[in-house]
């Protein structure tokens, strides 16, 4: 393959080797002496959306009912194709909220979901939110979605994008109902919105 | 020669000014680290609901539901594929015809008529135009960015001449870059390998004030000559150096500033058989083409409600292409306007209007080619009005829509579409399109002469006609798209296309030369062949598990032409297959396999069959912690040596070898 002859000699640069040492050096260079302040790349919609789920464990009070004793874990449950890679997982890990650690469980739709506190009802599952949320509806569960609708089919906390951000709403009706109490901070950040009445 | 002596120089105070640069906003930079995920988990609700996230979902259902033959590449297709040029990644494209002629040319297409030159395609990098007028093709080799910038490309087959005019007949490639404040902090990126050596990008992106962004980059290439099939090297090495910047400003929620600019200077090998008045006719030479180039462009974004958009989009773009033996000297100056709003509650409208002036000059004429007049230049003219019409929410799109064109070669021109989106379930879509495109002529068509040898002592003189009319293409489409099961998803676009008035060299009468001079072959370009093309693509995703994804697409073409002179470059059948694994400790497993069905374009004297040919890359990936990924990559690795494409440009037939290179991607 590498058989240059005397015409492409000049072509054929004759010190790519250490031009990539001088670019590495540099770098080096440029490495030492920046560390100090360089940032990351901006948070991508799942790591945001991630630390919302974790954040509401905060800003939620269930009903003693909800667990089955003082100490037992927050469990959120993924229903669909889970969108957030490592971001849930780095979001919860070693966290505990009120004595309680967290549990993340992917769950088929049709899953028992009695045993989960929190429920993400993937943006795959569209097709299948009402069945979800009749579910859900009556447990002690915080419902939280991502369909333009899914606030108004009676989930609890809808995220949605809007100008790049995640924004929350919120469906107070149906959190009462599951027997939820949500702080004041977490409803001044979210826009109420009104359930469909079948 | 050349730049030689000169490049790390140029390569070392390029890197010193970015360096100087960074030191001196180093201040400026250490206030948004917001988005930092060791901040961001301290976030309180207050601060969460305001972070600025990327996301591409609404993309997502906007292309399921697209009444047109859309497909986009990601930046995870980018970084996975180890590939490290723009036309290499098109490959991944279901219908695309890429092909490359040698290390540093290829051929891309869509739908047919590809070649070095395929003048049926428009390229957009960032809403600027890269299409030569010269040639009516793009020089692919000059196009560049870096491919960690790249936020995703976007692939239109078919016409799209509605929106972006002239030259959008077989298919519209927009390369979009990132927003400045989506590649804050540094990045260097080292490939090397059997082709390069190296590749290397350092980048580094920060902020000046509040909104204000910016990020500005160095890249170096040096990657080595081809062979032939007798092991003989092709004098087709080539190495580029570029930098360029971008910065992006949101002062207000309402307002959004772009301005970005690259600049490039480039050697790239090529060996062409120029023609001589005496015998043998021909003289083989290696040429090693210079290149230079630059641009900027601003863009002016504003938003009077969630429903109306005003963008103002201004370029310049100046290039010296060389073009063996000419060089083409090319300046474009370009001014648009779009605004989006909706109407009522059931239509959308986008209108817009344009104006571009290009100069070109050719230098370096000689027997073997040469233009008159040596300097041309266009302006263009142009309009458009587009209405997204609700016929049934959620369920029946209708689009109906027409550019309106002025330029100085062939007059108006006018290129409607109407396309309708019917979409019964969520999962299904079905979409109809008939649009008519047109193509202006090339300068080469009008102003070119070319001296060629052809079996010498035959001489083939090619000659330009300036009384051109343009190309015209009645479009119909076809398409489906469908999610039968969740991790499943199914995308089938069909195509039937009439071309009228396509530009060919139609024979005259030969003169001989007494006693021993060539024979001269008159050829001059009309608008005297008509042709039929139809086709389809079948593309299809299973995600089979969440940590092994599998992409396939079939495409098949077929060209009538009438009268049949000409050549058919199509591969009739093309296919490949695309996994992705993720495997646990951060590391990726990946593969592709590309097979491409034989064609018979012609090389030089005579028609060569290229024998189809099946292409496999694998890459595997570690992120050993969040900031370093090393890379592994070995493409084309069941065949060392075989062809792709000739160009009737073509000297020698030229093997695309296997390689194999390692990548290191540092983010700090």
């Amino acid at each position: 393959m590498n058989k240059p002859d005397s015409k492409q000699q000049n072509l054929r640069t004759a010190k790519p080797f250490a031009r990539a040492m001088a670019l590495l050096g540099l770098t080096v260079c440029l490495l030492v002496t920046d560390s100090g302040f360089a940032g990351e790349s901006p948070a991508t919609e799942y790591q945001v959306k991630a630390l919302f789920l974790f954040n509401f464990a905060k800003y939620v009070d269930w009903p003693a009912a909800a667990f089955t004793n003082a100490a037992a874990p927050i469990t959120i449950g993924v229903i669909g194709t889970d969108p957030f890679g490592d971001y849930l997982q780095n979001a919860v890990v070693g966290k505990t909220i009120n004595g309680r650690p967290f549990i993340i469980q992917h769950l088929a739709a049709d899953a028992d979901l009695s045993g989960c506190q929190i429920l993400f009802v993937s943006d795959s599952e569209v097709s299948r939110i009402g069945g979800i949320l009749d579910k859900a509806g009556a447990l002690p569960i915080l419902t939280v979605g991502e369909d333009e609708e899914f606030a108004q089919k009676n989930g609890i906390i809808n995220f949605v994008l809007k100008d790049g951000k995640v924004r929350l709403e919120i469906n107070l009706a149906a959190a009462r109902k599951a027997g939820l109490t949500m702080s004041s901070k977490l409803l001044a950040v979210a826009d109420l919105v009104k359930g469909k009445t079948n | 020669m050349f730049k030689q002596l000169s490049l790390p120089k140029l390569i070392l105070s390029g890197a010193a000014l970015a360096y100087l640069l960074m030191v001196i906003l180093a201040d400026a930079a250490d206030t948004n680290q917001a988005a930092a995920s060791g901040d961001l988990e301290n976030f309180s609700l207050e601060q969460l609901v305001n972070v600025q996230v990327t996301s591409v979902s609404k993309e997502k259902s906007d292309l399921f539901t697209a009444p047109a033959a859309i497909y986009v590449i990601t930046q995870e297709d980018i970084r996975r594929s180890g590939m490290t040029s723009i036309p290499e990644l098109l490959r991944m494209v279901p219908g695309l015809d890429v092909a490359q002629i040698d290390a540093n040319h290829w051929a891309v297409s869509s739908r047919g008529y590809n070649d070095q030159y395929a003048n049926k395609l428009l390229v957009l990098i960032d809403g600027r135009s890269v299409y030569t007028p010269v040639s009516a093709g793009v020089f692919w080799n000059v196009q560049d960015v870096p491919l960690d910038d790249i936020d995703r490309i976007e692939v239109i087959r078919g016409p799209g001449a509605t929106l972006w005019g002239a030259n959008a007949v077989n298919g519209v490639i927009n390369i979009i870059t990132k927003s400045a404040q989506d590649t804050q902090g540094g990045l260097v990126t080292v490939v090397y390998g059997t082709e390069n050596q190296p590749y290397t990008t350092v980048q580094y992106g920060g902020q000046l004030a509040t909104n204000l962004f910016y990020r500005a980059y160095v890249t170096y290439f040096n990657r080595d000559n081809f062979v032939d099939a007798t092991g003989q090297n092709t004098a087709d090495a080539w190495n580029a150096i570029r930098g360029g910047f971008r910065m992006d400003w949101e002062p207000t929620a309402e307002n959004n500033f772009t301005l970005q600019g690259d600049y490039y200077s480039l050697n790239a090998g090529e060996t062409i058989d120029e023609t001589t008045l005496t015998p043998p006719f021909v003289n083989r030479v290696n040429f090693v083409d210079d290149d230079t180039g630059g641009n900027v462009l601003g863009r002016w974004t504003h938003n009077y409600s969630d429903t109306s958009q005003l963008s103002l989009q201004m370029f310049y773009d100046r290039s010296e292409q060389g073009d063996a033996p000419i060089v083409i000297k090319n300046n474009t100056y370009d001014f648009d306007l779009q605004h989006r709003f909706a109407l009522g509650s059931r239509q959308e409208i986008v209108w817009g209007a344009g104006y571009r002036y290009l100069t070109e000059d050719i230098a370096n004429s000689d027997f073997f080619v040469s233009f008159s007049p040596t300097s041309d230049h266009d302006q263009i003219f142009s309009a458009f009005l587009q209405d997204d019409i609700t016929v049934i929410e959620n369920r029946l799109h209708l689009t109906i829509g027409s550019k309106l064109e002025h330029d100085n070669i062939t007059g108006f021109e006018v290129e409607p579409s109407v396309r309708l989106a019917w979409t019964p379930t969520k999962k299904q879509t079905v979409w109809a399109a008939v649009s008519r495109a047109v193509r202006t002529p090339s300068y080469s068509e009008l102003d070119i002469l070319e001296n060629r040898s052809f079996n010498p002592p035959v001489l083939a003189t090619v000659s330009g006609n300036p009384s051109l009319n343009s190309e015209e293409l009645t479009a119909y489409e076809l398409g489906y798209r469908i999610k039968p099961i969740e991790p499943v998803s199914f995308d089938v676009a069909t195509y039937y296309n009439v071309y009228d008035q396509l530009i060919a060299p139609v024979q005259g009468a030969p003169v001989f030369v007494p006693p021993a001079g060539p024979v001269i072959v008159p050829l001059t370009f009309e608008n005297v062949q008509h042709a039929d093309t139809y086709g389809a693509e079948v593309s299809g995703e299973w995600r089979v598990t969440d940590n092994w994804k599998l992409v396939a697409s079939y495409t098949f073409s077929e060209t009538h032409l009438s009268p049949t002179q000409g050549y058919d470059n199509n591969p009739q059948n093309q296919f490949q297959i695309r996994s992705y694994v993720n495997l646990p400790h951060h590391v990726e497993l990946d593969g592709a396999v590309y097979y491409v069905d034989q064609i018979s374009p012609p090389l030089g004297n005579a028609s060569t069959t290229i024998p189809a040919y099946a292409r496999v890359d694998l890459g595997v990936t570690w992120r050993p912690v969040k900031t370093l990924e090393l890379g592994i990559f070995g493409q084309n690795l069941l065949d060392g040596n075989h062809p792709e494409f000739t160009s009737y440009k073509t000297t020698v037939l030229t093997e695309i070898p296997r390689s194999i290179m390692g990548r290191i991607t540092w983010r700090f």
